[in-house]
C-alpha cells in the first residue's frame, strides 16, 4: 500500500514539511541533537580541551556512580530536599490560597504581596538571604531577639542546606498559590452551600470539598515542583560559591555535574552520565506521583 | 516532483541555518581578522584576564598603551571576563574562540598545560629577556618537561597581619614563631574579638600542613592523611576547638580575612598583598603591622599564588603574542604593571629597583617569595583541594576528628582521581 503514494500526496508532504522545516530545523538543532549527543557522551570518555577525543567506554560511566561518593551525598541532598520541599510549598501554596480567596477585606493587596517574591531572579533572592542569614544578619538578630539560639548558617553543614530550602519555599510557594487561586473560582459555590447545610464548619468545608476539588491541580503543582526541585543549581552553587560546601552539605545533583562537566577536566561524558540518570530519576518520579493520585490528569 | 520538495527543504534549511549562523558571526572576528594582516597592516593581539581593582586596570592600561606605543603595528584588544574566569576560558579555548594571550593561575596551570592548549614560549624567548631574572619557584610552576608555557607576571605570599592596637593592649609582642602565635591568639581573644581569623582551606593551610614533613599530593595522586600532615595541621583545629581563639570569616558574619580583620573581630590574620589595597580603601583607621609568617618549629614558611600570561596554541599571531608577553614581562613593562604595589614583581631586579623589600608593609611579603611553597602542584590539585575543603571545614567546626575528616576525604579524592584515568 505504501508503494502507492501517490505523485500528488507526495507533494502534498514535501509542502507540509516545507513549511515546517524552519521549526524542524530549530528543534533538531537546539533540543534534539543536544539530547542525542548527550546520551552519545554518557557512553564516552570525552575530552573537549586541545584536540576534542572520543573514546568509547561503554558503561563505564553509569557504574562509576555506584562508586561515587560524592554522587552518593549529592542524590541524598536532593532527596532530602524534595521530600521537604515539595509537600512544603505544595501545602502552603493550598492554603494560601484558600485563605485568599475566602473573601476578606483587602484580599487583592495580599495577592500582591503574597507573589512578590516569585518575581524576583533566583540569583538575587539567593544574594540578599545570604545577607540575612549572614551570622550578623537579619535572621540570626530575629533568632536572639525571640531568645532562640543563632545559626552559622552560610558556614555550618547541618544547617546550609535547610537554609536553602526555607528560602526555596518561600519564593515557589507563592507562585503555586496563584495556580491554586485560579483553580478555586472554578469550584461551584453550591457544594459550599451544600455543606453549610449539613453543618460543615470552615476547616470541614476545606478538606472535603476544597482539596478534593483541586485535586488535578494538586498533581500538576507535584509534579512541577519535583521537577524543579530536582533540578536544585542555581541557590546552592551561590550560596557554596560553586564548591557545594560545608562540607558537601548543599552538593546538589546538578551541582555535582557542573563540577564535572565544567570544574574537572576530561569528565563531561560522566557528567553526562549523570544527568541522565538525574532524567531518568526524575521521569519515574513522576509516573510514579501519576499513578499513585490516580488521575486522569491533563498534563 | 521528488526532486523539488527536496529542494525546497534543502533550501529552507539553508536559510534558516543562515540566519542562525549569522547571530554567531562577530565573536571570532577579531582573532580571524588579525590572520590577513601582515605588511605594514595593523595586527589585533586579544589579552584576556580577570579585573581588578580601578587602579590596577589604570595600571594595566597604561602598560598595554605603553606598548602600543612602542609596537604601533600591534593593536591589544583588552577583555575583561567577569567570573567564573576558568570555565569561560575553557569553554572558549574549546570553541576555538580563545583569546591569543591570557591570565592564567599556577593552581590551573599543570592540567591546562597537560591538554596541549597552550604554545610552549622557550624558542621566543631572547636572551635579552633574561629568564634567570624570575623568581625560580614562581617560574618552576609554568614548566613541564623542560618546556616553559607561561611566565609570571606578578605574585603574592602570604604574611601576618596584626592589629597594632590590639597587641598593644593586650601586651602581646608580634609572634615569631608558630608556639608564640598560639599563645598571642589566645590573649587576644576577649569580648567577641578572636586572636586568628583563619580561613580553613587548602589553599592557605598548605604549608602548614607540609611543615612536618609530609607532603598534600604523592605522584599527583592525594597523600594527605598521612599522619605527619594531621600532626602538622592540627593545631589550627585546636585552636578553633579546644582554645576558642580561632575563627573563621563566616562565623563572625565577614567574607574573607581581611574583611574580618579590618571590621576588628580578628586581632590577627594570614593574607597576602591583596588584603593592603583592601584594608586602605574600606578600613583607612586600623592601625596594622604586617609581618612574615610564625616560623613553624623553627622553619619559614609561607605560601606564594602566582599568576601568569600564556600564549593560546591556536593563536594566529603568535609573534605579536609574544611581542605582547615579553613586553608585559619584561623589566621594563612588569616595572610599570607593578609601580603601584597592588601586586609584586617576579623579577628580582624589577623587585630591587622598586625597593619593595624595603616597604613597611609590603617587606615582610617580598621577603617570604624566598622561601614560599608555590600554590600548584600537578593536574590534580584542583579535585585534591575540593574534597580536601570539604573534610577539612567538617574537622574545624569539630563535626568529626581530623584524621578520619582527612582520611575520608584522601579517598574520595583518589578514588575522583582512578576514575578520571
Amino acid at each position: 500500500m505504501k508503494r502507492t503514494i501517490s505523485a500528488k500526496k507526495w507533494r502534498e508532504i514535501g509542502q507540509g514539511y516545507f513549511f515546517m522545516s524552519p521549526t524542524i530545523f530549530v528543534l533538531l538543532l537546539f533540543i534534539l541533537g543536544p539530547i542525542l549527543y548527550a546520551i552519545f557522551l554518557s557512553f564516552h570518555k570525552v575530552e573537549l580541551l586541545g584536540g576534542t577525543s572520543y573514546q568509547f567506554v561503554g558503561l563505564d560511566n553509569y557504574s562509576r556512580v555506584f562508586d561515587d561518593e560524592r554522587a552518593k551525598i549529592a542524590v541524598w541532598n536532593t532527596f532530602k530536599y524534595v521530600i521537604i520541599v515539595v509537600p512544603t510549598q505544595t501545602f502552603l501554596a493550598i492554603v494560601l490560597a484558600a485563605t485568599l480567596n475566602a473573601g476578606l477585606k483587602g484580599e487583592k493587596f495580599f495577592r500582591i504581596v503574597y507573589f512578590l517574591p516569585t518575581l524576583t531572579s533566583s540569583a538575587v533572592l539567593t544574594l540578599i538571604f545570604m545577607w540575612m542569614y549572614n551570622k550578623e544578619g537579619l535572621v540570626n538578630f530575629m533568632l536572639d531577639t525571640l531568645g532562640l539560639p543563632t545559626y552559622n548558617f552560610l558556614g555550618d553543614p547541618q544547617v546550609a542546606l535547610a537554609a536553602i530550602m526555607v528560602m526555596n519555599i518561600w519564593s515557589t510557594a507563592p507562585f503555586f498559590m496563584v495556580i491554586y487561586l485560579a483553580a478555586l473560582q472554578g469550584i461551584p459555590d453550591s457544594l459550599y452551600e451544600a455543606a453549610e447545610l449539613d453543618g460543615a464548619g470552615p476547616i470541614k468545608k476545606f478538606w472535603y470539598i476544597t482539596v478534593p476539588q483541586l485535586r488535578p491541580i494538586t498533581s500538576f503543582v507535584f509534579i512541577m515542583g519535583l521537577i524543579g526541585t530536582f533540578q536544585l543549581f542555581d541557590q546552592s552553587y551561590i550560596f557554596s560559591a560553586g564548591s557545594g560546601g560545608p562540607d558537601n552539605s548543599t552538593l546538589t545533583v546538578v551541582l555535582l555535574i557542573y563540577q564535572y562537566a565544567f570544574k574537572s577536566m576530561g569528565t563531561m561524558g560522566y557528567a553526562a552520565a549523570l544527568a541522565f540518570l538525574l532524567a531518568i530519576v526524575i521521569l519515574i518520579a513522576t509516573l510514579l506521583q501519576r499513578k499513585f493520585s490516580k488521575e486522569e490528569s491533563l498534563y | 516532483m521528488k526532486k523539488k520538495w527536496f529542494a525546497g527543504l534543502t533550501m529552507s534549511t539553508l536559510l534558516a541555518g543562515s540566519v542562525l549562523a549569522g547571530c554567531s558571526g562577530d565573536n571570532g572576528e577579531s582573532s580571524d581578522q588579525g590572520s590577513s594582516g601582515g605588511d605594514g597592516e595593523k595586527v589585533t593581539v586579544t589579552l584576556a584576564g580577570w579585573g581588578g581593582n580601578p587602579q590596577e586596570q589604570e595600571l594595566l592600561q597604561q602598560t598595554l598603551d605603553d606598548f602600543e606605543a612602542k609596537n604601533p603595528d600591534i593593536d591589544v584588544k583588552h577583555e575583561v571576563i567577569a567570573d567564573q574566569y576558568m570555565d569561560v576560558m575553557k569553554t572558549r579555548l574549546i570553541g576555538g574562540e580563545g583569546p591569543d594571550v591570557f591570565y592564567l593561575d599556577a593552581f590551573e596551570a599543570p592540567a591546562l598545560i597537560e591538554t596541549g592548549v597552550l604554545e610552549p614560549l622557550d624558542e621566543y624567548v631572547t636572551d635579552e629577556f633574561d629568564t634567570a631574572d624570575f623568581e625560580k619557584p614562581l617560574l618552576e610552576a609554568f614548566q613541564k618537561d623542560g618546556a616553559t608555557y607561561g611566565f609570571p607576571k606578578d605574585f603574592s605570599t602570604l604574611a601576618l597581619f596584626y592589629n597594632k592596637q590590639m597587641l598593644a593592649d593586650a601586651g602581646v609582642e608580634v609572634p615569631q614563631t608558630w608556639e608564640e602565635f598560639r599563645a598571642a591568639a589566645k590573649k587576644l581573644t576577649k569580648d567577641g574579638v578572636y586572636g586568628y581569623g583563619v580561613a580553613p582551606e587548602l589553599a592557605r593551610q598548605y604549608f602548614l600542613a607540609e611543615s612536618s614533613g609530609g607532603s598534600i599530593v604523592t605522584d599527583d595522586r592525594a597523600s594527605f592523611a598521612d599522619s605527619k600532615v594531621v600532626e602538622a595541621i592540627q593545631p589550627v583545629i585546636d585552636m578553633h576547638n579546644v582554645d576558642k581563639s580561632a575563627a573563621e570569616p563566616k562565623e563572625v558574619g565577614a567574607s574573607w580575612g581581611a574583611e574580618m580583620f579590618g571590621q576588628g573581630k580578628a586581632a590577627m590574620v594570614i593574607e597576602g598583598n591583596w588584603a593592603i589595597p583592601f584594608m586602605e580603601e574600606t578600613f583607612p583607621d586600623i592601625e596594622y603591622g604586617t609581618a612574615e609568617v610564625p616560623a613553624i618549629k623553627g622553619e619559614k614558611a609561607t605560601m606564594a599564588y602566582t599568576v601568569s600570561y600564556v600564549m593560546n596554541k591556536e593563536s594566529q599571531q603568535k609573534e605579536a603574542s609574544w611581542k605582547l608577553i615579553g613586553y608585559l614581562t619584561g623589566k621594563e613593562g612588569m616595572e610599570t604593571w607593578t609601580s603601584k604595589g597592588f601586586a609584586l614583581p617576579t623579577r628580582k631586579s624589577v623587585a630591587e629597583k622598586l625597593g619593595y623589600d624595603q616597604d613597611e608593609l609590603r617587606g615582610p611579603i617580598v621577603t617570604g617569595a624566598s622561601y614560599a611553597t608555590v600554590w600548584a602542584n600537578g593536574t590534580n590539585l584542583p579535585i585534591i583541594t575540593n574534597n580536601f575543603n570539604n573534610q577539612f571545614v567538617s574537622a574545624f567546626l569539630g563535626d568529626q576528628p581530623l584524621d578520619e575528616a582527612l582520611k575520608a576525604a584522601e579517598d574520595q579524592a583518589n578514588s575522583e582521581i582512578d576514575a578520571n584515568q
